[in-house]
């Protein structure tokens, strides 16, 4: 019912407004819940990497979500949790085993990289559809996907780290498969790529390939053993849980 | 092409060099601008000069030819609030109160290595410090900044200093210094020309063979930066030298022609007469003084020192040049004029010539004294040589007061140190045995009342560890295991920048970098510190932990014993090839022997003038030998051959005093013509002032010892030298 739904939607989408198209894509249909193992591998520039495996759990469109480090060894059993909140700073808190304390941390810059990583909080994060000006440019196929071409300028009041983005959301599902993000002095600073594979009703995300085009810094991201709906608790996202690793 | 890089005249497989090289590889440049602004002794913590700051930030960071800008207004913090560590920019906007400014300098006092690199020492001048972006010309990255540093702190006291500032401000003084040289070369050597010549045309012809032979003598260095791609041809402070120096040497074959002309025409009344007697008199001497000269000046080649190489193989180039054309060209352009037999310059003597022959009877007359006094004044010298001191400060290179000079002095003083060593550490850089080793090397560095300031991975992580522990100033210190270590970088990757620890550990914590910086150091202290460092290493290391050190102190610590080992070969390498040849043309070892002693003396008085006088010996001055025993050798080669082909002519009896008579003045007027090495002493940079002065010196002690040292001798041994029967 939901796949007619977006046809529908996608056919109705000729004439149609950037604003309209970034609504459809903010109300396409996501997983209540959500889990995975997690691979991440960071390249310099010089060509060195870095490879982190986590198990992730998250509900409510990602707004909860709790991580355990796995690899590499050093980092097994750090664990972290985040709580989005509409009206407050987010809540981020850490196990670190090794001092057997859970801290607290706050990033305050929305450009500052999770993780090491070419993924900064602001692009994990959900865009509101009220914080940014969307213009629907030319349409365009990227590797035959036909595509709606949308430029998202942030309102200064996200006080975003980005002057614009350009994305390609496929027609036939509106999820994002191409984007580039433009820093503070319109230089393009990141180029991102997703692919995604059908799970239920639901287009989830494989895979995600990021390149900072300045630093010349990438960061692929896996996703593996995607489990969706399966009924995980509002209660799992505790700072108590971040003590004990999944068994799975 | 000019440069001035330090790095570029080390030869590459120098460890300190490899060590650099492979710190730029992995942690980028090193090579730094700083930019210090405020005034002296207000308080720079106002939120006006915050903004400022901010502005310099931004636009520098804009700019395509900079990395990266450290600053207060680029700079994070990391906090602990009620739990939270949060870690936030340190200037969160450009218009702060002045609560939020205190604030800033209330964080700071809390965390003094982050502050010492951030401030001057008295809190009066705001620091940036300007990271190029690697393999860039840092001519024109120092010119960008300048510019927008000085557009956006108008009103401020500036202060730019940092090694990449210097190898980019150098190569325009260069220029510049050049241009006047040889402006001021050029009209000395013209007055002292035409006073003693006393005809235009023949100055005109002189100065046209020089002007030819600086034009091919510059074309080959291009050629050769362009065809070898070398920077041993690049165009450095050491080389701002050398055109005056084939200046005089050009000027030096040209005056002997046009004298012996002058002198042969008076004879012979008889141009073609006179030119012809002239070159078969003087073609083999030029052609010897000139081989004798190049073989001094490729001597340089046996240097370690790439522009030194350059430098020998281009002036030698010249020098061949020059004489080409004083061989060819000049008597071509004499025998083409009509010359006056009746002019002044032909019939009478010169002042030159007068002085001669009153020097000529006292040499000959007393040859056992005048030979005692010349070994007297050497045996002084000698005692002076053991005063010279090897010194490669860049500050000293400039007049005190000059504007380079005085912000070198300000920054030295004011600043946590401008000169940088660099300890790079294989090792696992989470374990805390190597992070504890980093810190206890650190602080051996800071017992070095130079060293101001160090910096590396390991203060990072006592930061951490004190931030994660609630702030408590008990825990600023390495915790005590490896997983400890590793959660606290696991913590800050969660919230900071990836690139915030790229400047003191690599990708995957396998290797680290220790930076320190100090204040100007003498020669003395640098060894001191880096064979002190070193030594501390090598005792309390373990052998899993792999250290090299770096850095200008290393680098300058290296070229000081390149610069001696340079000048100690060079000199008994070229006296060698010139006995050698010496011997060879003059068929008896003996004239060999003699030829290398007024030069053996020049270069012994030379160096011990600088000790007398504290001119150190750096990588500009260690070119002076070479130069002295280069040109010095031209009077003793005349000298010589005009001996032996007097001797098969003139009783033994009489032979002494012809031969000064016949070659004292064109020695003498060659000696003054090389006053335009005085040119030098209009040099902005010192060791060039100090290489006019010594070479004037050098062209008195080499014409007069050849005069009265070498006439002397000759005159002693004349038995042993005359060659009647020769054919």
């Amino acid at each position: 019912m939901r796949i007619l739904l977006l046809l529908i939607m996608s056919s109705l989408a000729v004439g149609q407004s950037g604003q309209e198209i970034a609504k459809w894509v903010d109300e396409k249909p996501s997983p209540k819940d959500m889990s995975n193992t997690t691979k991440m591998i960071l390249t310099n520039s010089k060509g060195k990497t870095r490879i982190n495996i986590m198990t992730s759990r998250s509900i409510d469109g990602n707004k909860k979500q709790i991580i355990w480090f796995m690899e590499p060894k050093d980092d097994r059993g750090v664990a972290f949790l985040k709580i989005e909140h509409n009206n407050k700073d987010d809540e981020m808190r850490m196990w670190l085993p090794a001092f057997k304390k859970v801290r607290r941390i706050s990033s305050k810059k929305k450009g500052d990289a999770f993780m090491g990583s070419d993924l900064s909080y602001e692009d994990l994060t959900n865009r509101e559809l009220d914080e940014h000006d969307y213009t629907r440019l030319d349409d365009a196929t990227v590797d035959g996907i036909d595509c709606y071409v949308l430029e998202i300028v942030p309102k200064p009041a996200l006080r975003s780290s980005y002057s614009k983005h350009v994305s390609w959301i496929a027609k036939n599902g509106f999820y994002g498969v191409k984007e580039m993000s433009y820093n503070k002095r319109g230089e393009l600073k990141k180029e991102k790529e997703f692919s995604y594979q059908r799970m239920k009703d639901y287009y989830v995300i494989e895979r995600v390939f990021v390149e900072d085009v300045q630093k010349n810094h990438t960061t692929e991201v896996t996703f593996d053993k995607i489990n969706v709906d399966s009924g995980l608790k509002a209660s799992l996202f505790q700072e108590k849980n971040l003590k004990r690793l999944p068994k799975d | 092409m000019i440069d001035d890089d330090l790095l570029k005249m080390m030869p590459e497989d120098l460890e300190s060099r490899i060590s650099w090289d492979n710190i730029q590889e992995e942690f980028g440049s090193t090579e730094v601008v700083f930019i210090a602004f405020g005034h002296e002794e207000e308080n720079i913590f106002q939120p006006e000069a915050l903004a400022k700051l901010w502005d310099l930030s931004e636009a520098l960071e804009a700019s395509d030819w900079v990395d990266e800008v450290t600053s207060i207004s680029t700079s994070t913090r990391m906090d602990n609030y009620d739990g939270f560590m949060e870690i936030d920019d340190l200037q969160l906007y450009r218009n702060l109160s002045q609560e939020e400014v205190d604030d800033i300098l209330t964080y700071l006092d809390k965390n003094e290595k982050i502050k010492k690199q951030l401030v001057s020492r008295e809190g009066d001048y705001f620091i940036a410090t300007i990271k190029p972006f690697d393999s860039i010309e840092l001519v024109g990255f120092v010119a960008e900044i300048k510019s927008i540093t000085d557009s956006i702190l108008q009103g401020f006291d500036i202060h730019y200093g940092g090694q990449a500032y210097f190898t980019g401000i150098m190569p325009p003084m260069i220029r510049e210094d050049v241009k006047g040289l040889m402006l001021a070369g050029m009209i000395i050597m013209v007055i002292i020309l035409l006073l003693n010549l006393r005809n235009a045309p023949a100055v005109g012809m002189v100065i046209t063979v020089i002007m030819l032979s600086l034009a091919a003598m510059m074309g080959f260095m291009g050629w050769m930066v362009h065809l070898t791609g070398s920077g041993k041809f690049l165009f450095t402070l050491a080389n701002t030298s050398m055109p005056i120096i084939l200046l005089t040497i050009a000027n030096s074959d040209g005056v002997h022609v046009m004298t012996k002309f002058f002198k042969e025409f008076r004879i012979f009344k008889d141009k073609r007469r006179a030119v012809a007697s002239t070159m078969d008199s003087l073609l083999i001497p030029i052609f010897l003084t000139s081989i004798t000269t190049v073989a001094a000046f490729l001597a340089m080649t046996t240097s370690p020192l790439e522009p030194l190489i350059g430098y020998g193989i281009t002036i030698s180039a010249g020098i061949l040049i020059a004489w080409f054309l004083s061989s060819t060209l000049l008597p071509s352009l004499i025998s083409l004029k009509k010359w006056d037999p009746n002019s002044k310059a032909v019939a009478t003597k010169s002042v030159f010539e007068k002085i001669i022959d009153k020097l000529g009877k006292v040499v000959l007359t007393h040859p056992k004294y005048v030979f005692s006094t010349g070994l007297f004044i050497v045996i002084i010298g000698l005692f002076g040589l053991f005063k010279v001191s090897v010194d490669v400060d860049m500050a000293k290179f400039f007049k005190k007061g000059s504007e380079l000079r005085d912000s070198m002095d300000f920054l030295g003083e004011k600043m946590n140190g401008t000169v940088d060593l660099r300890v790079r550490l294989e090792g696992d850089m989470k374990e805390p045995e190597t992070l504890n080793s980093m810190i206890k090397l650190q602080d051996k560095l800071a017992d070095f009342p130079q060293v101001r300031t160090s910096y590396s991975i390991a203060n990072v992580v006592e930061q951490m560890h004190r931030t994660v522990m609630d702030d408590d100033p008990a825990y600023e210190s390495i915790p005590e295991s490896r997983e400890k270590v590793n959660n606290l970088f696991t913590m800050y990757s969660m919230s900071g920048d990836p690139d915030d620890f790229s400047t003191m550990v690599d990708y995957q914590y396998s290797v680290g970098l220790i930076t320190a910086f100090s204040t100007n150091l003498t020669t003395s202290e640098t060894f001191e510190i880096v064979e002190s460092s070193q030594r501390y290493i090598d005792q309390f290391f373990g052998k899993n932990l792999k250290v090299d050190f770096t850095g200008m102190i290393v680098i300058i610590r290296d070229l000081v014993n390149l610069i001696i080992k340079s000048t100690i070969v060079s000199i008994i390498f070229s006296l060698i090839i010139i006995g050698f040849i010496a011997s060879i043309f003059f068929k008896k070892i003996l004239w060999g022997i003699l030829a290398v002693i007024p030069l053996t003396s020049a270069v012994l008085m030379n160096f011990g003038f600088m000790g007398y006088f504290g001119i150190e010996l750096s990588h500009i001055t260690a070119i002076l030998s070479s130069i002295i025993i280069g040109v010095g050798v031209d009077f003793a080669i005349h000298y010589i051959a005009q001996f032996r082909r007097l001797s098969r002519t003139i009783v033994e009896n009489k032979l002494s005093r012809e031969v000064v008579d016949d070659v004292g003045y064109p020695i003498i007027l060659d000696a003054a013509s090389n006053m335009g090495f005085g040119a030098l002493l209009f040099s902005a940079f010192i060791p060039i002032q100090y290489i006019g002065g010594l070479m004037v010196f050098a062209m008195v002690s080499t014409s007069l010892g050849t005069l009265t040292v070498l006439s002397a001798l000759a005159e002693l041994l004349k038995n042993k030298l005359i060659e009647r029967n020769t054919p």
